[in-house]
């Protein structure tokens, strides 16, 4: 097969920008064009010397924005003072305000940079965007920047939920939600090549989180019925969800080993709908609880595993970044248990996950900042697809 | 090798043992056309027949040769032959000269008047003598002492923990030189992996060793007691503490106080299922320390794995229904010693569903697997009588979500999925323990009986109706100690309706109960005849345990050994078996 673009390879050397992220962001250019050029020279899937990262970015660099607004939200809920007097929430109180504003603005400046890569990509790659439409694992990640809108306006300092922009904001970002619901859903049960047993993979949580998340939101806005039709949205396909993932069908094993990390999703998924469930029924009644344990569960099962993601851990890349947004959403799930059920244990185990996803957190973007190439969109497991797909398309 | 290799130097095992002596070594004389070789005594002859074809697929793959043993009534006709190794049509059709020989022993010998020629022009491998000596250990010259070592790939580090008792015993034996060589490690061989299982075994159980395959030991001898105990004897102590829990609340509860049940039945039935407990355990714990490879084996079976279960929730069956003069409240923390194994298995277990390539639910979902789930809503169960609430809450989510996609992975009965068996077996009463022991569960944690606990009763009774009204077609399986296991559910359908009838208390849940609790009673006392009857009558209580014996790799020359087995079996079963064999 020759490697090809076609007639949409341009050959402009754009200057990759790094995805660093400090508390003084900055926008520096990695590389210049001819090591851009021996960079790409070496990769087997590529398909010539003059690759634009534009092609090669995908959605799953939005793993990095869900990340950061998961984390944004999670210290404000520590923050918060219903919190129970314990010691963690004293070290969060000493920590002045302005930080906590501060990590906001950074998770905002984060998804508004991704969002605007991305929309550029829209614009000048879009056989390459419909191909990932097409992708199992990618189309998946279309959520992403949603869910991070929602959980950015969830954790904002600024605005109140009874306010009328965030009524606004909350529909601007639910919309896509339910239009891509309403697609990829109906692909599930409808369409014969996109059948649920060929292409279910845990990233397909994904679409069952943005569900819960909306939920939550609604829910905490005061509007009941759209909380609760968009959580049953969810749970549903959750059920049907989870019932297949742990079937585990022949065709579903087309997860490569890079992408490993992604198994994390199954503790984010009971972990929301709890979180959902508490916002709707205002208390963190059995339900909840029983979603909380099974979250709990399986993220033992999982961290017990550690020669399932042997594999992906030897070379850094973004799928790394799929570790921190479910332990986040299982450390705010920890802290509503506590908040609910007082004692010692339920404390001990919200410090010890709010700790986890920090210091997760923290030892990620330290990771990008000193291995920024590894991260950029080359030698990337969708880099392949995206081109294959091209040629058939 | 041609004759002249024959006057090769021969190593120095070979010049202590005659060729006479020793099983499947052949002893070919090619200038002599009658000389071929009867091996010595015939009297287990089919036994060497299943270990030589089964040692001989161990050996390496440069070394092809078969042999095959004949086995015959009269001492002459022991023949053994070596196939050389290009398969050509002559060869094939030498050893289809001798595969009936108890039809006709003159033919025989004439067959074998007539290979010689043939043989004496053809280049052979040898069988290799030494390493089927060593394979079985027992026909060496200064055989008194030896120790039989057939078992041992499944004896812990292969054997060597033995000869180290006996050895601390002051009973050294004599193969400690000849086993220097380490000829012991080329034959073991590695845990089959799970496809393995599926292919070589069939029934609902995967207990029976389809005709095609071979089993690693000798099928018509006994092996010894401790490889023959399986792990689903603790299926016993379930069956029994079941019912100690099922006299306990007939007793205690108020409205079968009709019945003025004395607290005897659930004294004495505690006891014995405490005594049963420890015997058991006592037995398997050796069987552990001694035969740690076949309980390996048993643990990479499909179907036994679950049954690894059974002791934790044995234990918990018995704290349930520990009598009241005995204890009233137990100390929480012995829920939490209790639960602790369980919460391991099952981290390792669930966790092969979801991620394993080879033990993916879709491949391996059978009725056992429900045994990995009740223990969850159990520990559920006694954790809220004794007054917890989180754990209770943590184990019944957890049991809930997975019992959901078993559920429904058993219930869709994918093509995928073979080991549900296309008639009924009393395996499937096991549907029938999740959901009624989980409504015990839920009414105790939520405080009463709401619709929570109504529901999946209603599901476990319609299930239980929808196989006692079958039960016709649970006639004709060979009786099992895995029966006891399924007896339990009935048992816990019954504690569930009375449970029930406390909260809707009227005549139909009434005789429903008693109902119930009578059928349950009457089918533990009949398998307990079943079980005495074949423990000391038929004495067969624990046979040869063939599930975890098979091979590693098919065996070659399936259908030889097919058509071997046939000439005893039926040939409806011939064909089906040489049909699945000729799937590969």
């Amino acid at each position: 097969m020759a490697p090809n673009h076609g007639p949409f390879t341009k050959t402009n050397h754009q200057i990759p920008i790094s995805t660093r992220h400090q508390p003084t962001i900055s926008t520096t250019g990695v590389s210049t064009g001819t090591s851009t050029r021996t960079r790409d020279s070496n990769i087997v899937s590529a398909s010539g010397t003059d690759l634009s990262i534009l092609t090669q970015f995908h959605a799953g660099y939005f793993r990095i924005s869900l990340a950061l607004c998961s984390q944004a939200l999670l210290w404000k809920t520590l923050a918060e003072p219903t919190t129970d007097a314990h010691a963690l929430s004293g070290i969060v109180r000493t920590i002045p305000s302005f930080a906590f504003i501060l990590l906001w603005l950074i998770a905002l400046l984060t998804l508004l940079l991704l969002c605007s890569l991305y929309m550029i990509r829209c614009f000048l790659r879009f056989r390459n965007v419909r191909a990932e439409l097409a992708h199992h694992v990618g189309m998946n990640y279309l959520f992403a920047p949603w869910i991070s809108f929602l959980l950015l306006l969830q954790s904002t300092p600024f605005l109140r939920p009874s306010s009328q922009l965030y009524r606004v904001l909350w529909c601007a970002f639910s919309v896509p939600i339910i239009a891509l619901d309403v697609k990829i859903y109906g692909h599930w049960f409808t369409q014969g090549k996109k059948f649920l047993s060929m292409v279910a993979n845990p990233t397909s949580q994904i679409t069952v989180i943005g569900n819960l998340v909306g939920a939550r939101a609604a829910a905490k806005m005061g509007w009941r019925e759209s909380a609760v039709c968009m959580f049953s949205l969810g749970i549903t396909h959750y059920l049907v969800l989870f019932v297949t993932l742990y079937q585990r069908f022949l065709g579903s094993d087309s997860l490569p080993a890079m992408l490993r990390p992604v198994f994390f999703l199954f503790i984010a998924a009971p972990s929301m709908a709890s979180l959902a469930w508490d916002s709707i029924s205002s208390s963190f009644d059995i339900s909840c609880k029983m979603l909380f344990f099974l979250s709990l569960f399986l993220f033992v099962s999982l961290v017990t595993r550690p020669a399932l993601f042997k594999r992906s851990m030897r070379r850094f890349s973004i799928a790394w970044w799929a570790y921190s947004f479910p332990l986040t959403v299982l450390a705010l799930a920890a802290t509503a248990y506590a908040q609910d059920v007082k004692g010692v244990m339920p404390n001990v185990l919200m410090l010890v996950l709010s700790v986890l996803s920090v210091v997760v957190t923290i030892a990620l973007m330290v990771f990008t900042a000193f291995k920024t190439h590894d991260i950029l969109p080359h030698d990337d497991p969708f880099a392949c697809y995206s081109i294959v797909r091209h040629i058939s398309t | 090798m041609e004759k002249n290799d024959l006057q090769v130097e021969i190593p120095s095992v070979l010049k202590q043992s005659s060729c006479q002596n020793i099983r499947g070594f052949d002893c070919v004389d090619c200038e002599n056309g009658n000389d071929l070789n009867p091996l010595g005594n015939t009297t287990s002859d089919k036994e060497s027949n299943e270990e030589s074809v089964a040692s001989s697929e161990n050996t390496k793959s440069d070394r092809e040769g078969i042999v095959i043993d004949i086995p015959s009534m009269t001492s002459l006709s022991s023949l053994s032959l070596s196939l050389p190794s290009s398969p050509s049509g002559l060869h094939i059709g030498q050893t289809k000269l001798v595969v009936h020989p108890e039809k006709c022993k003159n033919t025989n010998q004439n067959n074998s008047l007539n290979l010689n020629p043939q043989l004496a022009t053809q280049k052979q491998y040898r069988s290799l003598p030494i390493l089927l000596a060593e394979r079985t250990g027992r026909k060496l010259v200064h055989s008194d002492t030896v120790r039989d070592s057939r078992f041992d790939p499944f004896k812990t580090w292969s054997g060597k923990l033995e000869r180290k008792i006996s050895n601390l015993r002051g009973k050294p034996t004599q193969e400690e030189d000849l086993e220097a060589g380490g000829t012991n490690k080329h034959e073991i061989e590695e845990a089959p992996g799970v496809d393995r299982y599926f292919d070589a075994l069939e029934g609902p159980e995967l207990d029976i060793l389809r005709a095609t395959e071979v089993s690693v030991l000798p099928e018509d001898e006994k092996w010894p007691f401790l490889l023959r105990f399986p792990v689903n004897a603790f299926g016993m102590c379930l069956g029994v503490s079941s019912q100690a829990i099922l006299w306990k609340t007939l007793n205690t509860s108020p409205v079968m106080s009709f019945l003025h049940i004395s607290p005897m039945p659930n004294l004495i039935l505690w006891w014995a299922s405490l005594v049963l407990m420890v015997l058991v355990s006592f037995v398997y714990l050796l069987k552990i320390v001694f035969y740690f490879e076949a309980v390996k084996r048993e643990y990479d079976h499909p179907v036994r794995v679950n049954f690894f279960f059974a002791p934790w929730i044995a234990c918990l069956f018995l704290t349930l229904g520990v009598p009241p003069s005995i204890a009233v409240n137990l100390q929480p923390f012995i829920w939490y010693i209790l639960m602790a194994p369980i919460l391991l298995l099952e981290l390792k277990i669930y966790g092969q569903w979801i991620s394993n390539g080879q033990r993916r639910l879709s491949k391996v979902a059978n009725p056992s697997n429900h045994l990995s789930i009740v223990g969850n809503f159990v520990g559920a169960l006694l954790g809220a009588n004794m007054g917890l609430k989180e754990g209770p809450i943590f184990f019944f989510a957890v049991g809930l979500a997975h019992y959901m996609v078993l559920f429904v992975t058993l219930y869709q009965r994918l093509p995928t999925n073979e080991t549900l068996p296309k008639e009924l077996h009393p395996v499937f009463f096991l549907f029938v323990a999740a959901p009624s022991v989980a409504c015990m569960a839920w009414a105790k944690i939520q405080g009463d009986f709401d619709y929570g606990a109504k529901i999946p009763y209603f599901i476990a009774l319609f299930l239980y109706m929808s196989l006692a009204v079958r039960v016709n077609f649970f006639r004709g399986f060979r009786f099992s100690l895995s029966w006891w296991a399924y007896t339990f559910p009935m048992t816990g359908a019954s504690i569930a309706t009375i449970t029930y009838t406390m909260a809707v208390t009227n005549i139909v849940t009434r005789s429903l109960s008693l109902c119930l609790s009578a059928i349950s009673t009457f089918t533990v006392s009949t398998l307990l005849v079943y079980t005495i009857i074949h423990a000391f009558v038929l004495r067969d209580l624990f046979p040869n345990d063939i599930s975890i014996a098979i091979t590693k790799k098919k065996p070659k020359f399936r259908k030889m050994l097919a058509q071997f087995r046939s000439s005893s079996s039926d040939s409806k079963d011939f064909d089906s078996s040489i049909a699945k064999g000729l799937e590969f």
